[in-house]
């Protein structure tokens, strides 16, 4: 594991802020995949779910990935294929794609832009003031760090491991938090994420989750 | 408690800092004594009084977590008195405020002298924050110190509170190995601290600070001693899972990360 996350950071070092130019007929590739997935038997279009432009379905609890860095959209395909990250329609999806697919795709999906979506049913304005104390803060006395001294300022994410997480869907945050409290999501580096949603109440998590849907998503030029 | 109030016991603070100064400095500082078994808590933020006074605290909290922006001109590295005073000064073992406003003045090995608080921030300055010290009258110093006040309320003067300074480990079992040490910092340090020890950046603002180069503290600071910075990883790194590494990989990656370079000792560098 640890060896893992050694060469996966090497990797993601070098390649973290490659030249452009040049890269067209990945992209091409990327969006082919997105929009009719890869010709494959059994392969689905992306865009059934995350939309074209990435923005999520959060009807469904679909996330956005707009935007996402490409090596951390990447990252997650794999993750899901190797079964470390549970998600059992995204495991049905992704099955059939290449190295090359994902690689394809992931540099699409970090390039596109996405507004914010409107999260289905009203949110709690409540709980959004204790989320933000959470996510500006830190909750100490569990040793839990404000959320933005690992995801960045107002949640735009810090290339290339930590996703952005403001604008996110209400539901996708939510049940994150309670895969990693539950062991169902095991991807995440040094159990950083899986220790911070253990020790946090029910009531925590829906708060950071309302707080964080409620921000705007970041505009990135440099994926 | 009232505004005035607070006012006035901060004025008689400081006052009794004066006055008992050289009784201090006779008997070699304060009693080493452990307070209790339970860590201090600091006054909650709501707590902090309207008017002139909490107005100078608040100023305080934002020059300790935002240094370099609100005090610009004694800053010299990409570093905040957060990035080692974790939770705004307040965290056990990371030096809180709390523990020390109420050591001061005490006698220090580092030079031989008693120190006075503003005099133990003024070295923060110089040393970890690779700067310039403000000067004892400077708004700057005022403010931290009020800030620091403000952190102690409640808590008994004169005596080492549990937590206070940093975690002092055992002599470790086999000598500190840079070779060692290296490993750990690539496998549980490199994530947010960067391979180069440069940190990491987002959106125009620092999020994780440089653990060396000439970003980071000087040789002259206090981290830059082995021992130190075991102690200060031990408790408070990797964030959030402090007191997961053993006490011998702590003393590994702090001989590692202080073998790197950084800025050198300004009580060396020749004077300009
Ligand atoms: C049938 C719907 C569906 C399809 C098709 C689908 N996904 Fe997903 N995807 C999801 C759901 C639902 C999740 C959330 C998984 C979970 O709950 O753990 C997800 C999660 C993800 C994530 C993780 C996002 C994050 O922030 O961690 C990425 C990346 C992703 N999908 C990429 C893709 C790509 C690329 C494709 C096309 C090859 C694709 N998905 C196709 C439903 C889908
Ligand atoms: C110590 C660093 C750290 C802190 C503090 C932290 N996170 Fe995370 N978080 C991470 C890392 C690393 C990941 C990526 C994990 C992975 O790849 O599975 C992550 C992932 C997430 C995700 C999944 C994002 C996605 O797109 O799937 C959510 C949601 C999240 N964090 C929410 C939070 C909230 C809310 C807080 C504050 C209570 C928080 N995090 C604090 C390190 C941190
Ligand atoms: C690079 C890390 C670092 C930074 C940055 C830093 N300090 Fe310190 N500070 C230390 C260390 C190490 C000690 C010594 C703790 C000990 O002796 O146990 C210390 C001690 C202190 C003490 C005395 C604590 C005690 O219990 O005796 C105060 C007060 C203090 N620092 C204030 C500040 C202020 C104000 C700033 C910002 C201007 C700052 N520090 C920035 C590392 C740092
Ligand atoms: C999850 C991200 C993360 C990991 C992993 C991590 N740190 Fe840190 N580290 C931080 C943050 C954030 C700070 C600043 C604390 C603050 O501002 O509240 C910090 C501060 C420090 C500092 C003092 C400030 C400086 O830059 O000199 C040192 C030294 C340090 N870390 C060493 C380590 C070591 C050694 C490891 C590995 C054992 C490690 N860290 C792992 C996030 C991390």
């Amino acid at each position: 594991m640890k060896v893992v996350l050694s060469v996966l950071l090497l990797v993601a070092e070098i390649v973290a802020f490659p030249a452009w130019s040049g890269a067209t007929p990945l992209m091409d590739w990327g969006l082919h995949v997105a929009k009719e997935g890869n010709g494959k038997p059994g392969s689905t279009a992306c865009m059934e779910c995350h939309r074209l432009d990435g923005g999520g379905m959060p009807s469904i609890g679909s996330p956005r990935i707009a935007g996402q860095p490409s090596q951390y959209i990447a990252r997650e395909i794999r993750e899901v294929k190797a079964g470390k990250r549970y998600g059992p329609v995204m495991a049905g999806v992704v099955q059939n794609l290449s190295l090359r697919d994902i690689r394809a795709v992931a540099l699409y999906y970090s390039r596109a832009k996405s507004p914010k979506l409107p999260d289905v049913g009203p949110s709690d304005p409540t709980l959004v003031g204790e989320g933000k104390h959470i996510a500006t803060r830190g909750f100490w006395k569990k040793n839990i760090p404000a959320c933005v001294q690992c995801h960045g300022p107002n949640g735009y994410g810090v290339p290339p491991l930590f996703p952005y997480i403001a604008g996110q869907n209400r539901t996708y945050l939510l049940r994150q938090l309670m895969a990693y409290a539950f062991l169902k999501r095991q991807d995440d580096p040094d159990g950083l994420m899986r220790g911070i949603a253990r020790r946090m109440t029910m009531t925590q998590r829906k708060a950071v989750a309302e707080y964080f849907s409620s921000l705007k998503p970041p505009i990135r030029d440099v994926p | 408690m009232t505004t005035r109030l607070f006012a006035r016991n901060f004025l008689v603070a400081m006052l009794a800092a004066v006055v008992l100064w050289p009784v201090s400095s006779a008997r070699g500082g304060p009693l080493e004594v452990m307070q209790g078994t339970e860590i201090f808590t600091p006054p909650p933020d709501s707590d902090i009084p309207q008017g002139p006074f909490g107005d100078l605290v608040r100023k305080g909290e934002k020059i300790f977590t935002q240094t370099g922006r609100f005090a610009r001109h004694y800053v010299g590295n990409d570093l905040t008195c957060e990035s080692c005073h974790l939770n705004r000064g307040r965290k056990a073992y990371s030096a809180p405020l709390w523990g020390a406003y109420v050591l001061y003045p005490r006698f220090r090995s580092k030079n031989h002298m008693v120190n006075k608080l503003d005099e133990r921030i003024q070295g923060c300055f110089r040393f970890s924050m690779n700067g310039t010290p403000p000067p004892v009258t400077s708004q700057t110093m005022k403010a931290l110190i009020a800030y620091s006040f403000w952190m102690s309320r409640g808590a008994p003067v004169g005596v080492k509170l549990k937590g206070q300074g940093m975690l002092t480990l055992p002599k470790p079992g086999s000598t500190p190995s840079v070779l060692r040490g290296r490993k750990i910092y690539v496998a549980r340090c490199a994530l947010c601290h960067g391979m180069h020890g440069q940190g990491r950046t987002s959106h125009g603002g620092q999020v994780f600070p440089p653990v060396w180069g000439n970003r980071s503290y000087n040789k002259g600071a206090g981290l830059y001693k082995v021992a130190k910075l075991a102690g200060f990883v031990k408790m408070n790194m990797p964030l959030s899972k402090g007191d997961t590494l053993s006490d011998q990989a702590s003393w590994d990656v702090a001989a590692y990360v202080d073998s790197q370079p950084r800025p050198a000792n300004p009580r060396k560098r020749p004077r300009s």
